[in-house]
């Protein structure tokens, strides 16, 4: 116990509340998914959307960290007969991570207006 | 099911392995799903292997399980009941202080004391073979008086060799300074200045070998084979030939020029824990000390050692060594003219002494040499034992007495579910902690009281910190002693019903008064017995040093090494003379005192030499002035006188002797030691030259040269003076040589440092006991006054009076001080007259020791309990009342 009380409070104050390029594109994912947002679909519609291989513990890490840095809230699913009978744990986009989102995403355009040779041609 | 593919077992076992265990359900089904998914999309193979990449790719930090999430709660634990001893330590600073101060000085004390023991225990062990290699003792019984002898005769060892095969080699050593071993004059052959040196001992080529001494320069097997050759210790060496190789070169031993000594080796030095510590070995070789000296059989002077053949059975060979009197002794004996040689050899019995035994195992045996003794280093144990113990006993006094303070919180920790094997577990942290505190601290206190036990215990011991196994000793000892100290106030403690102490029924700590006082009492009993040993010791130590011996040893200045003047040792003597308070002045080399020379002989009436028994005695060369000087009492007869020539021929016998021979009036009548016939002219009065240890033996005066000391009795109270008057003439004789004195008063003190030195010992062991005893009664008492505070106010408030008060704390420690001492009288008694018995003169003792030593424990009883107990009576009533 007094191992991860020590944990907590060490990562409570290093918390990096910038959002990485993978951990950007899980977030995303994690918010198209909706209701289906578990590791295994995300890391599956990862593949499929980018065509880069990853595996399901790196994607269950990073969502993990998400989670940790409050962008992404969780909760056991319900279970399937492929799973084994096991449940599933389904990440949802919390208001903060809506927040991080955005933030990202205007720092982006705002990157892109300020470069003249994109400038004109967005939107 | 069988055609259906699973995912594999072992990829999920191994991932369950290292999983956190939150994990598994959400990771299991998320891999399964992937598994079945692959599956779909191509082979059960590629399905498999992709499962194994994806349990390999769950080897992150956020998966894997803290490996020591269960042990970490022992951990935690530990640190715990670590963290509450140390905070109970911290709380009661005066019961740490004295629990941990207390066992440290028994620690440090048994520290050193082990030092000691192991280099007492450490003697000879050098010799590669050492069990092979043996000293030859000889016990004798010299008409009634029995005895063990090291010194044989010269062909002794050469007989041991040529009779029995099991003797690989016999050599011999002489120590005796009437042959010219001790102490010499020596120098370099090409230089003039001559040197004062002590350590010359004259050995065989075989005992060189025997012992082994390993040489630095020089052929081991031929370093003395030749005559005239001379070995010297590697300190010697240097010291004369600075780092040349010495071998072959001359040199000269008290100015004798005809006599050059050839260097035949150096070697090293005798090792500190050597029975043997010579720096000068001189050749045996073709050396004869009379004519006819090597082969006569009736002179015993020679050590012999032998080292027998592997394998050969050294009892057997001892129960075989009687042979060689038939066969070689008594014959010589007979041949010297001894006719009852047979008779005289009967109760001679040879034995075998191991060299690893001589250091220790060598008290009764007269051999020049200085021993420690087996009895010491028992006592020297026991004694380390006890502090030990009483160090220990403090320990779970204080302890357990602090039971109701500690009592709550067992009860409760009881009631929250500790079981009793965590308590115990606790308090014996607890206990590990004080001792290994304590043993730091012990070790720092007996590193820094190391050089003042070396002056005790004249050693020079050091700490062997470099030794691999000191430091895991200590700590195992360290934790064997916390654990010991810790069982009983462990399960003691650990054992109380939570609802008796929760609810305020625990008797308050006098549950196990008895034992306690047991223990208290014990602790007294052991300093008691000590006080008893120091004053029963210091008495007769006082009793030695004030005993009238029979001469004058007060005001007499020794000056050594006068055989050095040759023919000036007259001139010399008339010279001091003439200083103004000089009174006599004596040349004789025969004195009262250990170191200086003896000759024993055999002595008879006139014309009794066939019929009567022999009377072993001592024949001491002296001069007219020696009884004089030595301030003896001629009790019959006449002191020698230089107007009568005739008393060059006569002798002064003392009483024991004329009693001996059976002489009523021996003034007048003619003994004899075979070679010369004397006339007793005069009785002296019996006086001790040997240690108070011995009975006097007789003795017998007579006129002759034997130059070495020359004894000035004085008479002034500025003796740096008179030194400097007597260093004055001693330049004007002898211009090149330097002066050595010594008092007579200080060689006689000398004979009795063992004495001296167990007085110290004791005095420092008693006093060591006293202060952990005190030191533990302190606490206790203050203990006992805490308990009874609220028993104490109501009583002061009732109008007890601070006496009363004071007397009811003390009375019951009173009480165990008192059966203490009940029971040490008869301990110490019976001790300390085992140890008096060594001594032929010796104090009584009496009643008055016990009373001191019963006294002197009360009074530091009282002393120690009053602290508290002034205290408990002088306090204000309120204070411990108003809280209810």
């Amino acid at each position: 116990m007094l191992f991860s009380i020590f944990a907590l409070q060490f990562s409570d104050k290093m918390i990096e509340t910038k959002l990485g390029e993978f951990e950007e594109v899980l977030l995303l994912l994690a918010g198209i998914l909706g209701q289906q947002a578990y590791a295994f679909k995300v890391a599956e519609e990862f593949q499929a959307q980018t065509a880069r291989p990853v595996s399901i513990g790196a994607v269950h890490s990073t969502l993990t960290r998400l989670q940790e840095k409050g962008f992404l809230s969780s909760a056991m699913g319900q279970a399937t007969a492929e799973r084994g009978g096991r449940r599933k744990r389904i990440y949802t986009i919390t208001a903060a991570g809506q927040r991080a989102l955005e933030v990202a995403r205007d720092f982006r355009v705002s990157l892109w207006n300020q470069y003249p040779a994109f400038a004109t041609k967005l939107n | 099911m069988t055609n259906h593919p699973s995912p594999p077992k072992l990829a999920q076992q191994i991932l369950l392995g290292f999983l956190r265990q939150d994990l598994a359900e959400e990771v299991l089904g998320d891999l399964n799903e992937q598994f079945y998914a692959t599956l779909h999309a191509s082979s059960p193979f590629r399905a498999r292997l992709h499962y194994w990449y994806q349990v390999f790719n769950y080897l992150r930090p956020f998966a894997i399980r803290k490996s020591k999430s269960a042990p970490s709660n022992h951990h935690g634990m530990f640190r715990n009941d670590f963290k509450i001893a140390w905070r109970i330590l911290s709380k009661q600073k005066m019961y740490s202080f004295i629990k941990i101060g207390g066992f440290a000085l028994g620690i440090a004390a048994c520290l050193l004391i082990a030092l000691f023991i192991r280099d007492e225990l450490g003697y000879d062990l050098h010799y590669s073979n050492g069990d092979r290699i043996y000293r030859v003792l000889k016990e004798y019984n010299d008409n009634g008086e029995l005895g063990t002898g090291v010194d044989f005769a010269a062909p002794f060892a050469k007989a041991l060799k040529a009779e029995f095969p099991d003797v690989e080699q016999a050599g011999r050593l002489l120590p005796h300074p009437s042959f010219g071993a001790g102490s010499n004059l020596i120098r370099r052959a090409d230089q003039t200045e001559n040197a004062y040196e002590e350590g010359f001992a004259y050995l065989d080529q075989e005992t060189l070998q025997i012992l082994q001494v390993p040489m630095v320069h020089g052929d081991p097997a031929h370093a003395l084979d030749e005559p005239n050759t001379i070995v010297l210790s590697r300190r010697k060496a240097t010291k004369y030939f600075a780092d040349d190789n010495p071998v072959g070169k001359l040199m000269v031993v008290n100015d004798n020029q005809d006599r050059l000594y050839r260097i035949g080796g150096v070697m090293e030095d005798f090792p500190a824990a050597s029975h043997l510590h010579y720096d000068f070995l001189l050749s045996l070789t073709g050396v004869e000390f009379w004519p006819g000296e090597q082969t006569n059989w009736p002179a015993n002077n020679y050590h012999t050692y032998v080292r027998l053949r592997p394998g050969a059975d050294a009892a057997r060979l001892e129960a075989n060594l009687p042979a060689i009197k038939k066969k070689y002794i008594v014959p010589g004996l007979l041949e010297a003219g001894y006719q009852d040689a047979a008779k005289m050899e009967m109760s001679l019995k040879f034995n075998l002494q191991p060299v690893g035994d001589i250091h220790l195992k060598s008290n009764g045996i007269t051999d020049r040499l200085s021993h420690g003794d087996i009895r010491f280093v028992w006592l020297f144990g026991a004694v380390a034992g006890f502090i030990l113990l009483l160090a220990g006993i403090n320990f779970i006094n204080l302890s357990t007495a602090r039971s109701a303070n500690r009592a709550k919180e067992v009860g409760l920790r009881k009631v929250v579910g500790s079981f009793r094997r965590h308590l115990i577990r606790q308090f014996l942290t607890e206990s590990l902690l004080f001792s290994f505190l304590s043993f730091g601290l012990g070790i720092g206190l007996a590193w820094l009281l190391l050089p003042y036990f070396n002056v005790l215990s004249a050693k020079s011991l050091t700490f062997p910190w470099r030794e691999w196994w000191l430091l895991p000793l200590l700590v195992l000892a360290a934790t064997a002693i916390g654990i010991l100290a810790g069982l009983y106030p462990s399960f003691y403690l650990s054992a109380f019903q939570p609802i008796q102490v929760l609810k305020g029924n625990l008797s308050r700590g006098s549950k196990s008064s008895t034992l306690r006082s047991g223990l208290v009492v014990f602790q007294f009993t052991t300093s008691i017995v000590l006080i008893v040993g120091t004053l029963v010791i210091h008495r007769q130590m006082g009793y030695i040093l004030h005993k009238k011996v029979g001469f004058d040893k007060d005001q007499v200045l020794l000056i050594q090494g006068a055989n050095s003047l040759g023919g000036k040792v007259n001139t010399f003597k008339q010279e001091l003379l003439r200083l103004p308070r000089v009174q006599h002045v004596s040349v004789s080399e025969y004195l009262p005192i250990k170191g200086t020379n003896r000759d024993r002989n055999p002595f008879w009436k006139e014309g009794r030499t066939a019929e009567d028994k022999p009377v072993g005695g001592q024949m001491w060369v002296v001069d007219h002035d020696y009884i004089k000087t030595m301030g003896m009492q001629v009790v019959a007869g006449r002191d020698f006188s230089l107007q009568m020539p005739t008393d060059s021929q006569a002798v002064i016998i003392n009483q024991k002797m004329a009693e001996e021979l059976g002489l009523e009036n021996p003034v007048g009548q003619r003994i004899t030691n075979k070679g010369a016939i004397w006339p007793v002219i005069g009785v002296v009065e019996d006086f001790h030259f040997e240690s108070l240890k011995e009975n006097i033996t007789p003795l017998v005066l007579v006129i002759g040269q034997s130059p070495s000391i020359v004894s000035v009795k004085v008479k002034t109270v500025d003796m740096a003076g008179l030194i400097q008057s007597v260093t004055g003439v001693w330049k004007q004789v002898a211009p090149h040589q330097p002066i050595r004195y010594t008092f007579l008063d200080e060689g006689y003190a000398a004979m009795y440092e063992d004495v001296q030195r167990m007085g110290r010992v004791f005095t420092s062991f008693a006093v060591l006991a006293i202060i952990v005893a005190g030191l533990g009664l302190f606490a206790l008492s203050a203990f006992m006054v805490e308990q009874r505070r609220k028993e104490i106010s109501i009583r002061l408030v009732l109008g007890a009076s601070g006496y009363s008060i004071f007397g009811l704390l003390t009375q019951n420690f009173l009480k165990l001080v008192l059966l203490s001492l009940v029971l040490a009288v008869p301990m110490a008694w019976y001790g300390m007259q085992k140890w008096l018995e060594d001594f032929v003169y010796r104090i009584e003792i009496g009643w008055d020791v016990f009373l001191l030593a019963g006294l002197m424990a009360v009074l530091i009883a009282i002393l120690t309990i009053s602290y508290q107990s002034i205290r408990a009576a002088l306090m204000n009533p309120v204070k411990s009342l108003r809280s209810e």
